[in-house]
């Protein structure tokens, strides 16, 4: 979890992550963020993520992320 | 057969209505498809085939990315561990082979009709430049089958959704068919979604009054707008872009706003109309316009403008590029080389500049729509690049960008952005749009607003005034829905007085100040030509 907040810090600095629940709808996170943050996430976890993993529903708090990331990483 | 025409809304909207409301249950789909086809081939006559192959591929291309999934999912589930990645590398190549078969197919159709002067003429430069002859005859009148540029689309994001298993395929192909040819989107959208809009075409809706109220009257708000308005704004645009070396300063401006007006009026009225006219058979389409002009950046913009298409460019083109293999080799490499900020753009770049020419060259076949992407790519990237150095000056300046005053600011300036855009997509060149262009910032003749020039641009003072009192309506309803409210729902907790009076209202206001018959042109939706 240590290793992406810091991903979504460097990405926007001054969101607090801990917190935040709805950072598609708030637009904290648009697609161009999304798609920085996914490239981040393939190249730091090693996991493949498809079309269907960018829905909103993976992407409303850095606790989704990160139960996105896990899942892929166990497939 | 345009939407805002008798012909559609009486002659062919009522009867199938009617059919549709006596007919059994299961058996009202088919009144749809029936009704669908038959206002297809009064459209497109024999063009039909095309559409039947883009039916027939996507169907089977479907089915068979199922049939190899369900397949592989069995022999997967024996493999050891260490066996399932290749495994699964080796079915994903196989389906990609049969999802780019389709795909290609169904563009290079779409390619063929609606391009194949413009790429014929630009292949022969090519030729030429290099002392080849021309091999691409000009075609004097291109076949183009109606709505072709929508359901290709619609056709696309099926087959790709059930090959990346958003969806499994439909063994219906009475429901697939009905997906891709529902009247009254065939034309000019909205771009649907399968797993959106097919289980609603085909499950059958009974009769409802309120629903029934509603529709007719999100038709006739479509009609106030497209025949009252754009029809009417048309006449002024026309005059003036027809001739534009007459006009200069104020009359330019005032053109480029007014037609921004127009193409609004027009394409949003029409899908109203073409809203109102789904509901009547219970089917919600997918919303296409959100308050555009209130946006605050041209992105915002584009995600109230036309939402379907921008939506359909996110979602295949926009985050396919990318998150594919070589924009993230190529983005870990700009990350090695690049500062931390340049080397998260690059895959932007990248996919900005599909989305953007994809969109330029999807609204048509010339240099001028690619040239009108690309004025938005180009608009983005400034953007996205300047985006720190603007951060800097307003923490300086100690500007308040959430302010009321800088977020008017906002507005103002993308609305100016819009219409440039808007001026480039009506100019009839690209020579013409830059002398349109230029002309805005000569000969300032503030003296037309009072001086009575105005009134030889086609329109009287009373279209004036009507044109006036329509753009005003607009934009208190444009209020009143940011401010929370759902009219027609309130309209329908109102008495019946109130409630079918102000339906009659609208209806006398768009027969009696409608732009048609002595003295108008019937205007077809501009959309309608994609």
């Amino acid at each position: 979890m240590d290793e992406l907040l810091q991903i979504l810090n460097t990405l926007k600095p001054g969101v607090d992550f801990t917190k935040e629940t709805d950072l598609v709808k708030r637009g904290i996170l648009d697609s161009l963020t999304i798609i920085t943050l996914v490239n981040e996430l393939k190249d730091e976890f090693d996991i493949e993520i498809t079309l269907l993993d960018i829905v909103p529903k993976n992407f409303f708090s850095a606790q989704t992320i990160y139960d996105m990331v896990k899942r892929l990483q166990d497939e | 057969m345009a939407y805002n025409s008798l012909a559609y809304l009486v002659v062919f909207l009522v009867p199938v209505f009617f059919l549709y409301t006596i007919v059994p249950k299961r058996y009202k789909w088919i009144v749809l498809l029936a009704a669908s086809y038959g206002f297809y081939l009064m459209g497109s006559g024999f063009l039909v085939i095309f559409l039947l192959i883009t039916t027939v591929s996507i169907y089977f291309c479907a089915l068979s990315l199922d049939k190899v999934a369900k397949n592989a999912a069995a022999v997967r589930k024996t493999l050891p561990k260490e066996e399932k990645k290749a495994f699964r590398q080796k079915i994903d190549k196989k389906k990609r082979r049969i999802v780019l078969l389709t795909v290609l197919v169904n563009i290079l159709i779409l390619l063929v009709l609606k391009y194949y002067n413009f790429l014929g003429g630009a292949m022969d430069v090519l030729l030429a430049s290099i002392g080849l002859p021309k091999i691409f005859p000009t075609i004097s009148r291109q076949i183009q089958p109606l709505g072709i540029s929508f359901y290709t689309l619609q056709a696309i994001s099926y087959v790709l959704d059930v090959y990346h298993g958003k969806y499994t395929a439909d063994r219906n192909f009475g429901k697939v068919a009905l997906y891709l040819v529902f009247f009254p989107q065939i034309v000019e959208g909205p771009i649907g979604r399968f797993d959106l809009l097919a289980d609603q075409l085909y499950e059958g809706h009974a009769f409802d009054w309120q629903r029934t109220i509603s529709g007719i009257q999100l038709i006739l708000w479509g009609l106030f707008q497209k025949v009252v308005i754009a029809d009417r704004a048309d006449i002024l645009v026309g005059k003036v872009c027809g001739s534009f070396a007459n006009y200069s300063g104020i009359t330019v401006i005032l053109t480029m706003l007014i037609y921004t007006l127009q193409i609004y009026t027009d394409f949003a009225g029409s899908i109203d109309i073409v809203a109102g006219s789904a509901q009547l058979f219970g089917v919600s389409l997918s919303k296409n316009f959100d308050r555009p002009f209130s946006s605050h950046t041209v992105n915002e913009f584009w995600r109230r403008w036309h939402i379907t298409l921008g939506t359909w460019l996110r979602d295949y083109v926009f985050y396919p590029v990318s998150i594919s293999k070589p924009i993230f080799s190529l983005g870990k490499f700009a990350r090695k080389h690049f500062s931390t900020f340049l080397a998260g753009l690059v895959p932007a770049f990248i996919s900005l500049f599909c989305v953007w020419f994809t969109n330029g060259f999807w609204h048509g076949a010339g240099v001028k729509y690619i040239l009108y992407g690309m004025y938005y790519y180009v608009i983005t990237i400034l953007g996205l690049l300047f985006e720190p150095l603007f951060r800097r000056f307003f923490e300086a300046t100690k500007i308040d960008r959430k302010g009321k005053g800088f977020q008017v600011f906002q507005v103002v300036r993308t609305f100016f952005l819009v219409n440039v855009g808007m001026l480039l997509f009506r100019a009839n060149t690209i020579g013409s749009f830059g002398a349109m262009f230029v002309s805005m910032f000569s000969g300032f003749n503030p003296s037309v607003l009072t001086d009575g020039s105005l009134l030889s641009l086609g329109l009287d003072n009373k279209d004036l005034v009507v044109l006036a009192v329509g753009t005003l309506l607009l934009w208190i309803v444009g209020r009143l829905h940011t401010k929370g409210h759902h009219l027609r729902d309130e309209l329908a907790q109102k008495n019946s007085f109130l409630r079918w009076g102000l339906s009659m209202a609208m209806l006398f206001v768009i027969i009696i100040f409608g732009a048609y018959g002595y003295g108008y042109v019937a205007i077809n939706p501009i959309y309608g030509n994609f």
